[in-house]
């Protein structure tokens, strides 16, 4: 096979234009490097500025206190109370999730007529902002006429006097749902893609030595996903961890705090003006998703 | 109809209904829903309670649409000198907001100075203010400053009284300052001696109750607190079956709704919210009392009332659910709105008496002022950091004029802010039950005179209103924490709100 021999396009180049046919990385960098600084390494060198001073609500000065937000955080139990609020909400989310997106996964893994357009239904609840997810699922459940109130009334599950929005101990499952019917298409499709990559002969042999498809599932799909699984859970747990919009559409972290998310609770903060706690917040969720996502990626080997 | 000509908020939920009562088709059902996708965001911001429970009909009536030509001469000799300029102003969806977007194209027309008003969730204008004055940007040249942030905004707007003495050039000939109501300048506009703004919508709890059901159980309107629970107690017992309860609450825990309910039940029990020594009082033995009457109308409420502001409890008797409620002044003219089913059964009633009297000034701290007639009113206020002051200054002058805030309560049925706009004419002849009525701004403008009561003025205010107070109060009424024991929560409270208050060195 003949090599292919790229030609440096120097020659046509205005001199001015020369660094188009640099071999450096920097002219290729900068764009990128650029963006990353504006926004995203700015805004966090920024926040952490922030968390180090005190606000003065009266004077409304900043003064540099570089541990009062910090301490004040940790001796906040509404903040230790949203943590377990967020992980408990991550935790069921990504198992519920997971279980359903890779149930559904199974189901529409076929090349019979009709599937790709049931796959590509999947994608629909996808591009629907959260926002106007929020929205449905508030009107759905509704106390008074919402349809899915209704029908968990209509079998007994929920009592009107309880609508599960306004009641602390349901809200964040009323809430879970949105997520849960947002979200569980993209473990589908994450899945699929996973189970359709799966080598063919495994399975012919283990159907030829007669295993059943539930030992064929448990000994060869399942080991064979565990790269595919691991890296979904870990993209979704971070978007979990970082719950903002249905909680704020559907309960703004109420009843009470049942539904309080660290994001939700820093909102709060925020829109109340506290600006420095509120980044303290922000730093102590980044720090936490950090934190989390390293030890998931040790413990179960995941390698991005 | 246009959908724009509906009403927005309640259009998806009484179509849902429709639709759930077999009224309407499936077909009819998708396509105004998807209809009212249209305008999703303006809806979404109202069913979270972040607009103020608006319920008038909008309607483009030429006939109130005739500015003096003594207005009309003004803002093109003196406004059209900012010709080319533009004025921000950012505000949630009041009533008089809303108008004044509908007919800004008035001013613009006559003065080449365009007006970009941006109408945001209640909590994003305090936090775009917020950052506004933070950072003396001028952003946003015209502030909407609800009144629990006026005194936390004191020092960043220009008084208007004090700049018409500066400019007389720019003052509007007749605009008049004595014309506002006393009360609602002392209330609202009043920080320290200096005008922090001009008094711009007036929300203030009135009682009203369902006639009909009152007839036919044979109870008398309410006059004091406790013929209103009274009366509660007996339409719950014998209207319950009927999906029909005594009163209905707008107590979502940590929205601002819940804190004006409980700041009502608190003062009209002889309590506070802050004593004379500047400490927390909402836990002393008349907050208490009042906080328990409180959780006795929550048993005599819908239960989605722990679940709706002010918005969701305006549903309750727009939807006849509910029979005496003690509440904004702002719900009568939906109430009596054409796709009401309760049109013309609601009757106004002057707020209900307290039973032990209400705490003197004196004995009240920050400027607070305990009485019956809860105000929930705004100012508008020129920003001292405006790059375009003086087109600003046009500006607010025009929409706070006699005219135009006349125009907005014809427009609204809202209550106005000027006595002048109580006598005029044309508002006297809406007192009517139909679309917009008028019929209960007597009652409006007795309650502003005689009961009107302020929450405090003090720049932590904002924070305390919506983050400490309703926070705390949601997970006692939602039984998440406390047990039900309202002085445990209210001790809570106490000891949050002294430590921030003397933290910040205000004790």
């Amino acid at each position: 096979m003949s090599e292919a021999v790229l030609e440096r396009p120097s020659a046509g180049f205005l001199p001015k234009w020369r660094w188009l046919s640099s071999e450096h990385p920097l002219p290729w960098l900068l764009p990128a490097s650029a963006l990353m600084i504006v926004f995203g390494i700015y805004p966090l060198l920024y926040a952490l500025w922030l968390s180090l001073h005190k606000r003065n609500p009266v004077t409304r000065l900043n003064v540099f206190d570089p541990d009062y937000n910090w301490m004040k955080a940790f001796g906040d139990q509404r903040v230790w109370d949203a943590i377990a609020t967020t992980f408990l909400y991550t935790g069921i989310a990504l198992v519920i999730q997971l279980v359903l997106g890779l149930l559904i996964a199974l189901l529409l893994d076929s090349d019979r007529k009709g599937y790709g357009v049931l796959r590509a239904l999947m994608t629909l609840p996808l591009v629907v902002p959260p926002a106007v997810t929020g929205m449905m699922f508030l009107l759905m459940l509704d106390g008074s006429f919402g349809v899915l109130s209704r029908s968990l009334y209509a079998i007994g599950l929920l009592s009107p006097q309880y609508p599960i929005l306004a009641n602390s101990s349901t809200a964040l499952a009323g809430v879970l749902l949105a997520d849960i019917w947002q979200w569980t298409p993209f473990m589908v499709l994450i899945m699929l893609a996973g189970l359709r990559s799966l080598p063919k002969e495994p399975f012919e042999a283990a159907a030829i030595d007669g295993a059943s498809s539930i030992q064929a599932f448990f000994k060869l799909t399942l080991p064979m996903m565990s790269k595919v699984i691991g890296i979904a859970v870990l993209i979704r747990g971070i978007d979990l961890f970082r719950v903002f919009d249905y909680v704020k559409v559907m309960t703004d972290s109420g009843p009470g705090t049942a539904t309080e998310t660290l994001t939700s609770y820093s909102g709060r903060i925020y829109f109340n003006g506290d600006f420095p706690y509120a980044s303290t917040l922000s730093l102590i969720t980044l720090i936490l998703v950090i934190v989390a996502s390293t030890l998931f990626m040790k413990i179960f080997r995941v390698k991005l | 109809m246009s959908f724009k000509e509906h009403d927005k908020k309640t259009f998806i939920i009484d179509t849902a209904r429709d639709f759930a009562a077999r009224r309407i088709s499936k077909r009819d059902f998708l396509r105004k829903t998807g209809m009212a996708g249209i305008g999703f965001s303006a809806f979404a911001s109202g069913l979270l309670g972040s607009t103020r429970p608006f319920r008038g009909n909008l309607g483009g009536n030429a006939a109130y649409a005739q500015t003096p030509e003594e207005m009309t001469k003004w803002l093109k000799d003196v406004g059209g000198q900012f010709k080319g300029s533009k004025v921000r102003y950012t505000s949630e969806a009041t009533p008089p907001t809303v108008v004044l977007n509908q007919i800004k194209g008035e001013f613009t027309e006559a003065t080449g100075i365009e007006v970009e008003i941006e109408i945001v969730p209640l909590e994003q204008v305090l936090a775009k203010a917020t950052q506004d004055v933070q950072g003396q940007l001028g952003t946003y040249d015209v502030y909407y400053l609800d009144q629990s942030w006026v005194a936390t905004f004191s020092q960043d707007t220009v008084d208007p009284v004090q700049y018409t003495k500066d400019k007389p050039d720019l003052a509007m000939p007749g605009f008049d300052f004595d014309d506002f109501s006393k009360p609602l300048v002392e209330g609202l506009a009043l920080y320290d001696g200096k005008w922090v703004g001009i008094p711009f919508d007036i929300p203030i709890f009135i009682t009203m109750y369902r006639k009909d059901i009152l007839e036919k159980h044979g109870i008398k309107p309410p006059t004091n607190f406790d013929e209103f629970t009274a009366g509660v107690k007996a339409i719950t017992e014998a209207e319950k079956a009927n999906g029909i309860f005594g009163t209905g609450l707008q107590a979502k825990s940590g929205h601002y709704s819940l804190e004006c309910d409980w700041t009502a039940a608190v003062w009209g029990h002889g309590g506070s919210i802050f004593g004379k020594d500047k400490k927390f009082a909402g836990n002393d033995e008349q907050a208490i009392k009042g906080l328990q009457w409180y959780q006795e109308m929550l048993k005599n409420a819908p239960p989605q009332s722990t679940a709706s502001t002010w918005d969701g409890q305006f549903q309750m008797m727009h939807a006849g659910q509910v029979a005496l409620v003690n509440s904004w002044d702002e719900f009568f003219p939906g109430l009596d709105a054409d796709d009401s089913k309760v049109k013309g059964l609601w009757e106004p009633l002057r707020p209900i008496s307290s039973m032990t009297g209400v705490r003197a000034v004196a004995d009240a701290g920050f400027g607070e002022i305990p009485n019956v007639g809860h105000q929930g009113g705004s100012i508008l206020g020129l920003s001292k950091y405006s790059k375009n002051v003086d087109a600003a200054w046009i500006f607010m002058q025009w929409a706070c004029s006699k005219e135009i805030m006349t125009r907005c309560t014809l427009l609204g049925g809202f209550a106005p802010m000027r006595l002048s706009s109580f006598e005029d004419p044309r508002v006297k002849a809406k007192a009517v039950v139909g679309p917009g009525t008028t019929r209960h701004l007597e009652t409006v403008k007795w309650t502003i005179d005689n009961v009107m009561a302020s929450e405090p003025d003090m720049p932590l205010w904002a924070g305390f209103s919506n983050n400490e107070i309703p926070v705390e109060l949601g997970k006692l009424l939602t039984n998440q924490d406390y047990g039900g024991d309202a002085k445990k929560c209210m001790d809570n409270v106490a000891s949050l709100i002294n430590k921030a208050v003397e933290d910040a060195g205000l004790l």
